[in-house]
């Protein structure tokens, strides 16, 4: 690794030169931040985290035992299934950025960095799962005799340690260790989660079905048939082997169709409406090329899909990229459809960027709000980091395909180059709108399974699992800003999901940690390959496990209600929840849920209370026989109600 | 006349607009159409076949019928039978057409085929006749009316009309001095049969000294007393009658200091904190040579006041704040980005422009400062005085955010209107002036009570659960400015009040003696105003509250713990609220011990920490309680635009069936439900149930409960009605037509072509 010594890698400038700085509450109080985000399953979730000085975590949850630590002398983490102390150092600093510097003692095993500092009361904890860091460099200590490390990582922050230089040239850093096991892909090592055998009672392999998904939705029809021509993945190895496509089509035209898209990626169903029968398919681009070359096939193909729909004469065509980008594809030999070739369709493009632009983004808007927030032009700076314009982008092309298929009542195909980052966001973010099945939590993990995972984005290259190539250009946030999509609409409809903020941000904690196979690999086919499903955990075993912790209370399952939010900059936020919760002070807002939790609580009770003085009048009046119309027994009947 | 285009699709929600019919036929209205008049009211101009144009999309949708102006109001009267819709919250004195003239801030007329357009104020002439008739409302609501087949002529009286009658000579000419005193002479049966006993309503109105005895007793400031040297306005003109100054100066030496403050102004007793320690609001000493010693004498009574006799700090507003102007300003902008540019042209910068706007800026600031004042009262156990130059525009402000951070009760309603009354409307704050009641000059006016309603809805937003009302309440309370009909926000002072309304009530027969509440309410018995049942929409389901009656104890209670929270730099974990895991008790206990004593001294966070910063810091480190001390955070990532007040009008920013209503939906229902079981078993309990009849539940009368939506049954699945969105309980339909989109847009004439443009319409540009 290179001792570049630039406290910039670190990206955290302010760490270093305004380290202890006090600007009134920025630095006063301690931080949340300094826990991991990682919450450890079942039995090892008590122990968790959390420092008892870390308040206003967001996911701190459940008893910490401050005393059952204080108590304890031995220093180690409680240990998950097979996870092995490698490594373990005394008189390490954490450098925090909130609090200051903690001295306390590192622990690390295959798949955590612990860091704990007994001497503070209460005792300060720092648990980060190492498939969190992105990378790690020793900075340069100046004249000073101690090292320093900085650890940039996928989730927001940096964490920095300072230690003496180790006499002993033998010995290596805790550091130098770490950065082996945080990096296991790169150092021929095995990425924790196929070591990890919690067991839970839910199996979350079990959640999504393709057949039973399609099934729910009607499918095979007689417009739409389940095709088993990737059963082997020949067709195209970066989809699913159970396609739904138009019944006209035989499996030998859709190889010819598949010739002529990008990567074989057809169109396919993703979704059909329950009434009008209007479908939203996606793909890749067409191989159009310079040349503008066409396909019988596919024209005919796209034919289908219109023709399945008998209610619209029209399809729309949505191309996720601005205009130019997907002109300058013709010269990779992609392109898009052109209107000449395609009778009755229409195409739209929806201006949304590459993955290079929204890493870029999201890289300003951490400068933005880590360590310190740029309060001083706040909104101005959010503003210049784009994140925000780039999710309204994002979810104004969900809501027109929402729209045409629920409004129009027309069929939609949606691709973007390879249809696996753009045409996910977009694709899954409309079935959100359109169905509120996808807005439970079952549904939300089968929509995960099927759009992405299933169909192929690329998990392993825009994360980075376990590889210490940290430039790499493949890594990109889509999948964070789809989580931030879907909570922006929570925001505006915060009763239409079952799903409570937490889910999210477990989900995307979970997206790094590497302790769940669920987001391991880049497709099906190599998910079947590893075998994942046998080898390891799914994260929704854990989270259906657990249910309550992640459940909206002010959920009502309204049927048939179609979401149409307002995609505008008034009512877009930075999901401060997420992005900011490393800093103390960014307190969660004051929790309306849990108020509703205490009002369930007393609704219980006092209902238990009635039935009992109900009961208790009720066998009285039987022992003295006088039944009276009016009693409470009948009119108490309107008030057992819902939940 | 105006053509009907293709609709196009629209900024909002990116999707193009229902396609419709081309041309909807147009029948001018035959039948008379009679305007709902309240007792004194009287029509000054009307015109017929007028247009009111309803979205700014497409025409399809405008009304077609008379537009009336009376001495009170604008009003519309279409004339087909309104769709039947659910109006929530419809106003009682007001139809869902009308504007108060006081309400009006310009009343523009265009004539589109010319291209002029002029701005009408007082007297002004208007030499073309217009086609259209914009009134851009102080309730931020924006009116068109189009003229294309009603006559010139009469569409040209009542343009000149309303612009006359909006600008009233005198305050006597308001239309509440009418009605009141007709309604006065009417109800007076009523009254004297006991039909109205209550006269005053429970918010104390703090113009007599027992209102401000029952606020010494309650927050126990057994050092302060009444005063009554300002009976009948004799030392200051701004000033109630009743003050409240500390035992040690007597009156004499009151009246001695008076007259070195501006307008004579002796320096006020707000409120104390159960530690003793006081706020006290000071106008500024004219002469610059007395000032020292006047100030020093004034400390030295407040400290005498003090348990421990510590001196007070006092703050300089004026040095710390934004000015009137300044806040004028940022308001002015902020509504220019909120709902006079187009939307997508705001849209494009918006984050940004909200920010140079500078209002919330100053909101922040504003809250910040008040944080501090609560930090020397209650950190630092120091009395605070408040000093600005009047003494009658941001002091107001702070020492009543100050109030409700620190003490619950000014967290329910009637505490809050207490609040009001006290801090705003006894102490003087100009609201006829600030508000321009007579549109009469520009440079008077400033939104200073807005940007406190502000303040308040940023406390609310952070803390849901600890204010009795609803962000409806606060902006149906805004609204009420600018309804003529209630005293509370006519005047700019007391003796202001006390000479018009005698006046008034000699000039309509009103015996001297009756109590002005009674011949001229204040806004406070909301009843006036709104149905039982809307009003039930000013309730926060979700307040942790304790009923007003045992405040006084569970206040004191509160207050101790978080004194003694104070001591230790105490930490608990808050975090495990989130998720809805209660705080087990070993969470809670607070941990004595230095977070800073082991660490190197270089990397000490606390190395400059301030005592108000450390202060801070604790109290955010705590789970907060919710009838105890509450104080906002205060950086500029913490503060967020009110929507429901700045854009309940723009219907492009209307979620359906969606918004923070949803969950206030859900929240009161299961309120309701609990409402409903505690009404059950009070019956219960009541007579035992063998020897009388129980009276059964559903014979309770359904409108007196407290929530707006009401708990469903198990029958019923429940459902979210439609009419459930963001900007609920109002509706931005018909209230915020902007531009034309049809026929020539005049910001293009005004933008493009201003060469061709008379001068008269250059000048007036809005």
């Amino acid at each position: 690794m290179e001792k570049s010594g630039s406290v910039d890698s670190l990206g955290s400038k302010r760490t270093s030169s305004r380290q202890p700085s006090v600007d009134s509450l920025s630095s006063s109080s301690t931080s949340r931040s300094d826990r991991s985000a990682q919450v450890k399953p079942s039995s090892a979730m008590s122990s968790d985290s959390v420092s008892t000085s870390t308040e206003f975590s967001p996911e701190l949850r459940v008893k910490p035992k401050p005393k059952a630590l204080r108590d304890s002398v031995k220093e180690e983490p409680q240990l998950l299934p097979n996870e092995k102390v490698q490594d373990m150092a005394h008189d390490v600093t954490y450098v925090c950025p909130f609090t200051g510097a903690v001295r306390g003692s590192v622990t690390v095993t295959n798949y955590r960095l612990f860091f704990k500092c007994m001497d503070r009361e209460p005792a300060f904890l720092l648990d980060l799962p190492l498939g969190v860091v992105s990378r790690v460099e020793r900075i340069a200590a100046g004249s000073s005799r101690d090292v320093s490390y900085g650890l940039v990582c996928k989730d927001m922050r940096n964490l920095r340690f300072a230690h003496k230089q180790i006499e002993d040239t033998l010995r290596k850093s805790i550091f130098e260790v770490l950065m082996k096991f945080a990096f296991p892909v790169s150092n021929g090592l095995q990425i924790y989660a196929f070591e990890y055998t919690q067991v839970f009672p839910e199996n979350g392999w079990k959640v999504y079905d393709p057949i039973t998904e399609y099934k729910r939705q009607g499918i095979p029809n007689e417009s739409w048939r389940i095709t088993k021509v990737n059963d082997h993945y020949e067709l195209c190895e970066t989809y699913p082997s159970t396609l739904a496509v138009p019944v006209n089509i035989p499996d030998e035209e859709l190889k010819r169709v598949a010739a002529f898209r990008a990567k074989g990626r057809i169109p396919v169903l993703s979704w059909i409406h329950p009434e009008s029968q209007a479908t939203v398919t996606r793909c890749s681009q067409p191989m159009v090329g310079v040349n503008g070359k066409r396909s019988k096939e596919d024209e005919k193909y796209l034919q289908a899909i219109m023709d399945a729909n008998a209610q619209s004469h029209k399809l729309f065509i949505f191309d996720a990229r601005p205009s130019v980008n997907a002109a300058a594809n013709k010269m990779k030999g992609g392109g898009y459809e052109s209107e000449d070739a395609y009778q009755n369709a229409e195409l739209v493009f929806l201006d949304i960027h590459n993955i290079h632009v929204m890493r870029e983004s999201l890289r300003k808007l951490k400068d933005v709000v880590y360590p310190n927030i740029e309060d001083s032009h706040w909104f101005s700076n959010l503003e210049s980091t784009h994140w925000l314009e780039h999710i309204k982008l994002i979810l104004a092309g969900a809501l027109r395909i929402a729209d045409k298929v629920e409004s129009g009542k027309t069929s939609v195909v949606v691709h973007c180059s390879d249809g696996w980052d753009r045409t996910a966001q977009l694709t899954s973010l409309a079935m959100l709108m359109l169905d509120g099945y996808y807005r439970t939590i079952r549904g939300f993990e089968v929509l995960l399974e099927k759009e992405w995972l299933s169909f192929g984005h690329r998990f392993q290259l825009r994360i980075g699992h376990g590889d210490k190539n940290h430039t790499d250009a493949d890594r990109s946030p889509v999948f964070i800003q789809f989580i931030d999509c879907v909570w922006q609409l929570t925001r505006q409809f915060p009763a239409a999901f079952e799903f409570n903020e937490y889910f999210l941000v477990t989900i995307l904690d979970h997206l790094y940690s590497c302790l769940f196979g669920t987001f391991l690999c880049n497709s099906e086919q190599q998910r079947l390959k590893e075998e994942i499903p046998k080898r390891t955990v799914s994260l929704w075993s854990y989270i259906n496990s657990q249910l309550e912790d992640f459940t909206n209370p002010l959920y009502v399952n309204y049927s048939n209600h179609v979401l149409f939010p307002v995609v505008s900059l008034r009512h877009l936020e930075l999901w401060v929840g997420y992005y900011i919760r490393w800093n103390p002070r960014m307190r969660p807002q004051e929790p309306v849920h849990q108020r509703y939790k205490e009002l369930l609580a007393k609704r219980a009770e006092l209902r238990k209370r009635v039935d009992d003085l109900q009961r208790e009048v009720t066998n009285r009046s039987a022992s003295s026989s006088s039944e009276q119309p009016g009693s409470p027994t009948r009119s108490i009947t309107p008030v057992q109600t819902f939940v | 006349m105006f053509s009907v285009k293709t609709p196009k699709p629209t900024f909002k929600c990116y999707l193009p607009p229902v396609q419709t019919d081309v041309r909807k036929a147009i029948e001018p209205p035959i039948k008379k159409l009679e305007p709902t008049l309240l007792p004194g009211e009287i029509v000054v101009n009307e015109v017929n076949f007028v247009r009111k144009c309803i979205s700014a999309e497409s025409t399809q949708d405008d009304l077609w019928g008379r537009l009336i102006c009376t001495n009170f109001k604008v009003s519309f009267i279409p004339q087909d039978a309104p769709v039947k819709q659910k109006t929530p919250l419809s106003h009682r004195l007001l139809g869902e057409h009308d504007i108060p003239l006081t309400c009006l801030e310009q009343v523009v007329t265009v004539n589109d085929t010319k291209g002029k357009k002029k701005v009408l104020g007082l007297n002004k002439k208007l030499k073309f006749n217009p086609t259209e008739l914009i009134l851009y409302c102080k309730d931020l609501r924006i009116i068109r009316f189009c003229f294309d087949e009603a006559g010139p002529e009469s569409a040209k009286k009542v343009c000149l009309a309303i612009a006359h009658y909006s600008h009233p000579a005198d305050l006597l000419l308001l239309f509440g001095f009418e009605y009141q005193g007709r309604q006065y002479h009417e109800s007076k049966g009523e009254r004297v049969r006991g039909a109205n006993p209550q006269g005053r309503s429970q918010t104390p109105i703090f113009d007599r000294s027992s209102d401000w005895d029952r606020e010494i007793k309650r927050t126990s400031a057994s050092e302060w007393r009444v005063c009554a040297i300002n009976t009948d306005y004799t030392i200051s003109s701004s000033l109630p009658e009743y003050i409240v100054v500390p035992v040690s100066l007597a009156d004499q030496d009151l009246k001695q200091h008076a007259i070195y403050f501006m307008d004579n102004r002796i320096p006020l007793w707000c409120w104390s904190h159960p530690n003793g320690s006081a706020l006290v609001r000071m106008a500024s000493v004219c002469d610059p040579l007395q000032q020292k010693k006047i100030e020093q004498k004034i400390a030295a009574g407040i400290t005498k006041s003090h348990p421990h006799r510590g001196e007070p700090i006092k703050l300089e507003l004026d040095k710390n704040l934004p000015n009137i102007q300044d806040i004028q300003a940022a308001f002015i902008k902020i509504r220019q980005i909120c709902v006079i540019d187009p939307f997508e042209e705001s849209e494009e910068r918006w984050l940004s422009s909200i920010e140079n706007s500078r209002w919330l800026e100053h909101v922040r600031i504003v809250l910040k400062l008040s944080a501090d004042v609560v930090f020397h009262l209650d950190g630092n156990n120091a009395s605070v005085i408040l000093q600005e130059e009047e003494d009658r525009d941001l002091n107001c402000v702070v020492s009543s955010l100050v109030q409700l951070m620190l003490d619950p009760h000014y967290r329910s309603r009637i505490g809050f209107q207490s609040l009001v009354q006290k801090e705003w409307v006894m102490a003087g704050h100009r609201f006829l002036d600030r508000c321009d009641h007579l549109n009469k000059s520009d440079k008077e006016e400033s939104p200073v009570f807005m940007l406190f309603l502000d303040c308040v809805w940023q406390m609310m937003n952070q803390y849901p659960a600890a204010f009795e009302f609803s962000e409806t309440y606060l902006t149906v309370l805004s609204d009420s400015m600018w309804i003529p009909l209630f005293s509370t926000f006519l005047f700019n002072s007391s003796k202001q009040r006390a000479q018009y309304l005698m006046d008034f009530a000699k000039s309509k027969a009103i015996p001297q003696g009756e109590d002005h509440v009674v011949y001229f309410p204040p806004i406070w018995n909301w009843s006036q105003q709104f149905s039982i049942k809307d009003l039930t929409l000013f309730n926060n389901p979700m307040y942790v509250g304790k009923g007003a009656a045992c405040v006084q104890n569970g206040e004191v209670k509160t207050f101790k713990r978080t004194k003694k929270s104070y001591s230790s730099t105490l930490r608990a974990t808050a975090g495990s609220l989130r998720n809805g895991v209660k705080n087990t008790e070993d969470a809670l206990v607070p941990r004595r011990g230095s977070l800073v004593s082991e660490l190197r001294p270089d990397f000490s966070p606390a190395k400059d920490e301030s005592p108000s910063d450390r202060f801070f810091r604790d109290f955010f480190a705590r789970p907060a309680d919710q009838q105890g001390l509450l104080i906002p955070l205060f950086m500029p990532s913490h503060m967020a635009l009110w929507k429901l007040f700045f854009l309940r009008w723009v219907s492009e920013a209307c979620i359906p069936r969606g918004g923070p209503i949803t969950a206030y939906h859900k929240l009161s229902q299961l309120v309701d439900e609990i409402d409903m079981l505690h009404n059950q078993l009070r019956q219960y309990k009541g007579p035992t149930p063998s020897s009388t009849p129980l009276p059964s539940p559903s014979e309770a009368p359904s409108d007196q409960r407290r929530m707006y939506f009401k708990a469903s049954s198990a029958h019923d699945p429940s459902t979210l009605p439609d009419f459930l969105t963001s900007t609920f309980p109002f509706s931005p339909r018909g209230n915020l037509c902007r531009r034309s989109l049809h026929g020539t847009p005049i910001s293009k004439f005004l933008n493009g072509a201003k060469i061709w443009l008379s001068t008269e319409t250059l000048n007036d540009t809005v």
